[in-house]
């Protein structure tokens, strides 16, 4: 069973994301900020992260450079599904791509469950 | 006017940016839970309590931003009454427990004592509370399976009331900035997940009421609070 690590500070949002991870047959370690995620991961590998930018204390940027610089999840996808609008985050948006390897950024208001399943399914196979 | 109320058009719309921002949350949630019952093809799976707390929390949010900029435009002429601040915590509480829940979080009421009536605006008090909640749980993510209190103490400079929690992080220097970047920062407060639009909203309420949300301590958790004074009139019947 593929690991799903959620980083979603909303715990509403996050019961319906988990719920709806778990109808398709993902384990999901839901977390609420950056230093409970590097725990989650390093107890049990994450096979994909979707991830909000917008965290309390560290944010989500800040959790990916951290991520990043453990070897084991180098190659981990990272999906960014967030509420923050792109012109917001658009001078670290190359960074994001790039070094930070994060493979999908999603608008978490206009993004569906079945589109984030989707891209949390092609992203598992794609890795 | 002072330094982070919204003082005028500009810092109004401001606030509107805030709140604007700050309803994308709600509505995403009733979005999705909506959505889980279609997909799973199971309706059973659409908690119906998560769409009305949530649509609830945004129209409170909506309303309290509507009656802060009345209060505002009022201010001069505005006519405080005496206020029983025990019963309207008792009904704050009762509105915002179910938020709580939604939250994992537990929401305490602390009344310790008999007082007084305060003089506030009794709906902009009750508003200013109600956003304040709705903000905290909605935004600070540490609250999940705390305990956050919504408390009345008397100090010397007046009746305080407010809500408290576990926000160790939350100070009056952090606070201070916050006042100053809401409306242009995502994150005015880097102990906030979000951009904590209700406490601004009940910020601007309560300056309308010429008080203040400020940090402060209720037994051993820490949080935001107003000070009100108490009525003359009637503490001598």
């Amino acid at each position: 069973m593929s690991n799903v690590l959620l980083i979603e500070p909303n715990a509403a949002l996050a019961h319906t994301y988990v719920q709806a991870l778990q109808h398709v047959g993902y384990h999901v370690d839901h977390v609420g900020n950056a230093q409970q995620a590097i725990d989650a991961a390093d107890t049990n590998q994450p096979d994909v992260v979707v991830l909000e930018l917008q965290l309390a204390v560290h944010d989500g940027v800040e959790f990916l450079h951290e991520f990043r610089s453990y070897p084991e999840w180098q190659n981990t996808p990272v999906i960014v599904n967030t509420s923050l609008e792109k012109n917001i985050f658009s001078t670290v948006q190359g960074t994001l791509a790039g070094d930070l390897g994060v493979v999908q950024v999603m608008y978490k208001p206009r993004t569906t469950l079945e589109q984030l399943l989707s891209a949390v399914k092609q992203h598992i196979v794609a890795a | 006017m002072q330094e982070g109320s919204a003082n005028n058009s500009g810092e109004a719309v401001q606030l509107l940016r805030s709140v604007a921002e700050q309803l994308k949350m709600p509505l995403t949630t009733i979005a999705r839970q909506a959505e889980l019952g279609q997909l799973t093809s199971d309706l059973s799976m659409t908690d119906l309590g998560t769409i009305r707390t949530h649509a609830a929390a945004a129209l409170t949010l909506v309303d309290s931003y509507l009656l802060g900029l009345q209060l505002m435009r009022e201010q001069s002429e505005l006519q405080l009454e005496p206020v029983s601040v025990s019963s309207l915590l008792v009904e704050t509480a009762h509105e915002l427990s179910g938020f709580a829940k939604q939250y994992n979080a537990k929401l305490e009421l602390s009344i310790g004592g008999k007082y007084e009536p305060v003089m506030a605006h009794a709906q902009g008090l009750k508003s200013a509370l109600l956003s304040l909640g709705y903000g905290l749980l909605e935004s600070y993510p540490l609250l999940d399976g705390g305990q956050l209190t919504l408390a009345v103490h008397r100090t010397p400079h007046g009746i305080v009331t407010g809500l408290y929690g576990d926000f160790e992080k939350l100070t009056s220097d952090s606070w201070r900035k916050a006042l100053a970047l809401q409306g242009q920062a995502p994150r005015p407060l880097t102990s906030l997940s979000g951009n904590g639009a209700g406490l601004f909203v009940a910020e601007a309420i309560l300056h309308a009421m010429s008080t203040r949300l400020r940090v402060g301590k209720h037994q051993n958790q820490q949080g935001l609070a107003t000070t009100l004074q108490p009525s003359q009139q009637l503490s001598f019947v």
